[in-house]
């Protein structure tokens, strides 16, 4: 039985491992996410392995589900010129240095882990928990017991954490009624881009026929491209880049 | 022990003086000078009232191991969880330094009145503070306490050089600042250490017991031989204290902060950066080096009394070398300074007396000498020798006083330099750690003072008489007064040592208990 | 169905936590619906008024020693200080940032609030017995510490600024997962020390075994990758190259909150961590820190010698100041806990002082920082001039300020913790430190001003600017005053 246990195992880590190394290797960003994803749903057959299920449901939901579209919808949006001839490495000239490095950091984490060393194998309960509790700790009954229970701190921590995430999203992403910036869509950037080129080449011939001073930096025209920003502040404008 | 607090009312009056000044009206700059000058006058005659204490001589020691006798003492816990106390009191030693600083600043006050015009409130307000802080250095009788005092007489004395002195005057304030600082922090963690090793001597046999920056109970305790410093640690500890005050006096070769710094201050402020603060590091190395550490004193006194006799030598020299006046009496302090440290290095009741008594001569000369510079300064627009000429003709009172006052400076016998120096150079002789090499450098040392010093005097005040100088003006009344002041301690001095001597003898004995002890178990 | 037993919690040990926190999600709420746009210092003012209410409802807790939530929080006297400390820190902050927010453009109401957030980690962090709450505590500091570094979003600098600490940042915090996990992996436990009979603990396990018996790698590696992460937070040599990038980016409040709250929190946690779980590794993680601790001291105030920017200046300074701290952290002793209370709240006080110095130099889209800026200040503002001349002395250790009395302090418990070489060293950096120091005075006072620059002061930042410099001054002078006061805070070090 442990045979076969070790064997799953050995296979599972080598999809992990492997398509994790595919992922930093892939030369197509979305090739990179979908390695990722592939990386992801190993990680779950782990949990799985381990007899936490709920844990694997919740790998797969969020991490495959949410967070690997998350992530392909980012690609698309932000770089989508650029997929067609992508062709970009992930890695640079030194990255055999970078391997080395990595290779020594890790090799010092694992060894002294690894050898010689009795890991603590069964956990002493911690006093307090509910007697008679099944064996198991990852499933959904123990980690609902757990969160309102033992770790009711953690929780109410962690809540208030991801309100300050969420919060910071707000205030940093927040749209254009606020004094801030918008996001641009792609035109819209590429109209800006264009308008500003040829306002800067009005003003550097002006100034070439003027006294010769050097022109201000052209004031970007925050007025034609977005709606609720006049009489803010504030406000800095489009920021084009 | 009086419950009235005479020393603390000295200490406290100037810094008073500087709080009314902040809250007088605006724009009153004859107010501000004539408060300034006032405050240090009542100063000055509030600590003549320091005199009475010692009119009766201190009955005898309890013991050889007793700490210095102190006058005048008042105590009160300040940060008792440390141990720190606001404890300041009054010896043979420190009486007269106190009463030179009392007795110059209200000179140094009445010498900004011409030279200091712009922000006239605040640079009275920083000579009030620097008197504050210069009187407390030298009653502190609380290590921390005392290491307070010490470092906040550097914030006003280089803010006064920074704001109104010379061209350079920047660099020469930062320098000033970050030599005596950083060898400050050398004495700050050897103070640390003292601190922490007596604390854990006495902690052993009483426990609960908390540490002390009192230095009279480490004193105690030290001669009592329940506490012992001693081996390289104390050595190490001894050197943390010589760096602070070896910088301050100055000793060679740790000067180089010095000419910048008196050649660019203006003349009220170098007069006290000369006169008072130079002997900070001087009375430092009496009041802690000799007293906390006897045997490391002992073992190094050779090695620095070498140093002072090369400091006497390099700074008659350089002071020969000069043309600016003002730099010529600055490396003359240079080489008077080194009197001083042999003295004290000499490590017998003689020399140290001498070197106490030293000091106070050197204020007075050197503060006189840098008050003519800045006269002369001030009347013909330029410091350099060559500018002046035959000035004993347009100005025979000024000549006349310049001469007392080089001759003093010179060691001339009838006057007070010669006292002093001839008691260390006795005391360097007799010295169970120096001997007659010493003595022979210290006397070389006095002749080439006489030769820089008539030097100057010839070619300012004796030959033909230049043009320009020709119409300089002599001495108002309130010059001559203030010259007058100066002088007539110098004659008094002279003819009667005694004055002074009864009464620095009797505090340098204090501290020499414990030399004595461990110079003879050598 | 299986009733659910909502476990007894002791509400006194979290009633200055739950204060700051519920406060800050009302106010939140306040923020969007009563307070409009444009005038959100009123939001400030109520941030400030619950900062205070916090630092009340801590008073009557002085000298309580109780634990709650399994003992993964703790109460003493030594987290009540610390919480005043931060709820000082977060109030002077939100002080100076009430006039600066509108003069930059970015006003916002979710600043005081996310300030408030902050301060709680901290008081978490200050409070904390367990390392999984420790590390929830770094993490709510830091992502709150990410947004308010990135608040001046339009600005490219500031945008930089976050993105550097996120990166960063994240790696410490991976750190530290991993160091808790080898940690937990030889004992079982994430608990620092017992709060009950009985109850598992780091220092219960180390208690139990013989050095020569037990193989500690594990334990080893774990508490080496912890104080990784913790050096990165702090900002220790060599952890620390995003520091003077980050700092100067960030809207100078918040590189002022971050400068004292960040160090002062992450450090009162290691210190909890090194003296009350591992004491008996002492012999181990001394040298290690020792070295750190020197190092950083050299190369911050090295560092900051090359400066002309004084606010990079003061970033760098900071580095070395986390070194002076670590001294009070690391001879484990309650002189030297004292001595780290003393030195934060005085190192606190002088740093938040000066960098509203720096708010009063900074105009719109203009900030006026390089050392001729200050050139002649004392002509212009005396105030300002004054006041950074006490900051920049504070800093340097000279007294009679806060500053003094905090570096005697830690060089006290340095040198009777046996680090006598260690003191020295902070002394020779303290004399590199007074340079670039001296260097700020001597430009404010003794030149003629160089560029035209107009400070402006406004009545928030001169109350904040204020405080400070009143506190450095009292504390220099009467220290028995703050002595007393951290006296009582003695952990139970080296049990």
């Amino acid at each position: 039985m442990t045979i076969v246990i070790q064997i799953i195992f050995a296979l599972i880590a080598m999809l992990i491992l492997g398509s994790a190394l595919m992922m930093v290797l892939a030369k197509n960003v979305i090739h990179s996410a979908l390695w990722l994803i592939a990386s992801f749903f190993g990680v779950g057959a782990l949990y799985l392995l381990l007899q936490a299920e709920f844990l694997a449901v919740v790998q797969v939901l969020v991490y495959v589900g949410a967070i690997s579209i998350l992530i392909l919808f980012a690609i698309m949006l932000t770089r989508a010129a650029d997929l067609a001839g992508e062709t970009g490495r992930q890695w640079n000239n030194r990255w055999w240095l970078s391997l080395a490095v990595a290779g020594l950091l890790f090799g010092a984490l694992i060894v002294p882990t690894v050898i010689g060393e009795t890991w603590n194998v069964a956990p002493t309960e911690v006093a307090g928990a509910a007697a008679g509790q099944a064996t198991g700790i990852a499933g959904a009954a123990e980690l609902g017991r757990g969160f309102v229970y033992e770790y009711l701190l953690q929780f109410q921590v962690i809540g208030v954490l991801l309100l300050v995430a969420l919060i910071g999203a707000i205030v940093i992403a927040y749209d254009e009624t606020a004094r801030r910036r918008r996001v641009l869509t792609l035109a819209e950037e590429l109209e800006l881009k264009k308008r500003q080129e040829a306002r800067e080449a009005k003003e550097a011939k002006q100034s070439r026929k003027g006294k010769g001073e050097k022109p201000l930096p052209a004031p970007v025209p925050t007025d034609t491209l977005s709606k609720g920003n006049e009489g803010n502040e504030g406000n800095e404008g489009l920021v084009v880049r | 022990m009086t419950s009235f607090p005479l020393l603390s009312i000295v200490l406290w009056l100037p810094a008073l003086g500087a709080l009314l000044l902040l809250l007088l009206p605006r724009n009153r700059d004859a107010l501000y000078r004539q408060v300034g000058l006032m405050f240090t006058v009542a100063t000055f005659v509030v600590s003549l009232g320091l005199l009475v204490s010692f009119s009766t001589p201190a009955g005898a020691a309890a013991s050889a191991a007793a700490p210095p006798t102190m006058r005048l003492l008042e105590q009160l816990p300040w940060i008792p969880a440390w141990g720190v106390g606001y404890s300041i009191g009054l010896d043979g030693v420190s009486l007269w330094l106190v009463l030179l600083t009392t007795l110059l600043t209200p000179i140094a006050a009445w010498a900004s009145w011409n030279s200091i015009t712009t922000q006239v409130r605040y640079f009275q307000v920083l000579l009030l503070l620097l008197e504050t802080a210069l009187i407390g250095v030298f009653v502190s009788v609380d290590l921390f306490l005392f290491y307070i005092f010490w470092e906040f007489t550097l914030i006003p004395m280089a803010l006064m050089i920074g704001i109104w002195g010379g061209a350079n005057r920047m660099a020469a304030a930062m320098k000033f600042f970050l030599y005596t600082f950083a060898a400050s922090l050398l004495m700050l963690l050897s103070i640390i250490g003292v601190y922490a090793l007596h604390r854990s001597a006495i902690g052993a046999t009483q426990p609960g017991f908390g540490g002390t920056f009192d230095l009279l109970r480490i004193v105690a305790d030290l001669r009592s031989g329940a506490f012992a410093l001693d081996g390289n640690l104390a050595r190490l500890l001894f050197g943390g204290f010589l760096a602070a005050f070896a910088v301050k006096a100055p000793i060679w070769p740790f000067h180089s902060w010095l000419p910048d710094a008196y050649s660019e201050a203006p003349t009220p402020v170098v007069i006290l950066l000369s006169a008072v603060m130079s002997k900070l590091g001087t009375y430092g190395l009496v009041r802690f080096n000799l007293t906390l550490f006897p045997e490391a004193a002992g073992w190094a006194a050779p090695a620095v009394a070498v140093l002072a006799v090369i400091g006497i030598l390099y700074g008659a020299m350089v002071a020969y070398a000069q043309s600016d006046m003002k730099r010529l009496v600055a490396y003359s302090s240079l080489s008077h300074m080194g009197f001083v440290v042999l003295g004290i290095f000499a490590l017998n009741g003689l020399g140290v007396s001498g070197a106490v008594l030293q000091m106070v001569n050197h204020g007075l000369t050197t503060a006189a000498l840098f008050l003519i510079v800045g006269m002369l300064e001030s009347r013909r627009g330029s410091r350099d020798l060559a500018a002046f000429g035959g000035l004993w003709q347009a100005t025979p009172v000024l000549g006349g006083l310049t001469l007392l006052v080089v001759l003093s400076s010179a060691g001339l016998p009838g006057l007070n330099g010669f006292v002093g120096e001839f008691t260390i150079m006795q005391g360097a002789y007799s010295s169970p750690t120096l001997g007659w090499p010493f003595l022979a450098f210290a006397v070389l040392g006095v002749v080439l003072a006489v030769v820089y010093l008539l030097r100057m005097f010839r070619s300012a005040f004796m030959g033909d008489t230049l043009a320009e100088t020709a119409s300089l003006r002599d001495l108002n009344r309130q010059e001559l007064a203030v010259l007058v002041l100066l002088c007539l301690p110098m004659v008094a001095i002279g003819l009667f040592p005694n004055l002074l001597l009864v009464s620095v003898e009797e505090g340098v004995a204090g501290v020499m208990r414990g030399i004595l002890v461990a110079v003879a178990s050598r | 169905m299986e009733q659910i037993q909502i476990p007894p919690v002791d509400l006194a040990v979290v009633a200055p936590l739950i204060t700051v926190v519920g406060w800050a999600i009302v106010l939140l709420l306040v923020d969007v619906f009563f307070v409009p746009a444009g005038q959100k210092r009123i939001t400030g003012y109520l941030g400030i008024a619950g900062l205070v209410m916090a630092g009340a409802v801590a008073a009557p807790l002085w000298g309580s020693d109780s634990s709650t939530f399994g003992g993964m929080l703790v109460l003493d006297n030594f987290a009540l200080a610390l919480t005043w400390i931060f709820l000082l820190i977060g109030a002077i902050s939100m002080v100076i940032a009430l006039d600066y927010l509108p003069r930059q453009g970015i006003e916002q109401g979710e600043f005081y609030p996310l300030i408030m957030f902050a301060v709680s980690a901290m008081m978490l962090l200050g409070q904390s017995a367990n390392l999984i709450v420790m590390f929830l505590g770094i993490e709510l500091l830091s992502i709150t510490l990410y947004i308010l570094t990135g608040f001046a979003y339009p600005r490219l600098s500031s945008e930089e600024a976050a993105m550097k600490y996120l990166l960063l940042g994240a790696f410490a915090a991976g750190f530290f997962v991993y160091g808790i996990a080898l940690i937990y992996g030889q004992t079982g436990t994430v608990q620092l020390f017992s709060t009950a009979p009985g109850q598992e603990s780091l220092a219960e396990y180390l208690g139990r075994q013989t050095f020569a018996a037990v193989d500690l790698t594990l334990l080893l590696v774990g508490s080496g990758l912890v104080l990784v992460a913790f050096g990165f937070k702090v900002a220790l040599v060599p952890f620390h190259m995003w520091t003077p990038d980050v700092y100067e980016g960030a809207p100078t409040p918040v590189t002022a909150f971050m400068s004292v709250g960040t160090k002062g929190a992450a450090l009162a946690a290691l210190l909890r961590l090194l003296d009350m779980a591992l004491p008996s590794l002492q012999p181990i993680w001394l040298p290690v820190l020792a070295t750190l601790a020197a190092v950083t001291m050299l190369l911050g105030n090295l560092g900051a010698i090359a400066q002309s920017n004084v606010k990079r200046m003061l970033a760098y300074s900071s580095i070395g100041h986390a070194g002076y701290l670590l001294l009070g952290v690391m001879t484990v002793s309650e002189r030297g806990v004292q001595g780290f209370l003393f030195y934060l709240l005085a190192y606190s006080l002088t740093n938040l002082g000066a960098f509203a110095v720096l708010i009063a130099l900074e105009q719109r889209g203009e900030a006026a920082w390089s050392l001729d800026d200050f050139a002649g200040l004392w002509q212009r503002q005396p105030f300002l001039a004054l006041a950074m001349a006490v900051f920049m002395l504070s800093l340097a250790g000279v007294p009679p300020t806060a500053g003094f009395v905090g570096k005697f302090y830690v060089f006290m418990a340095a040198w009777e913790g046996g680090l006598g070489w260690l003191a020295l060293v902070g002394m020779l950096t303290s004399a590199i430190a007074a340079f670039f120091y001296l260097r700020v005075i001597a430009r404010m006072f003794m030149q003629e001003p160089v560029r035209d620059v107009q400070p402006q002061l406004f009545r928030g930042l001169t109350l904040g600017i204020s405080i400070a410099a009143a506190g450095t001054l009292i504390f220099g002078i009467l220290p028995t005053l703050l002595i007393n006061v951290v006296q009582q805070t003695a952990l139970a070090v080296g049990r």
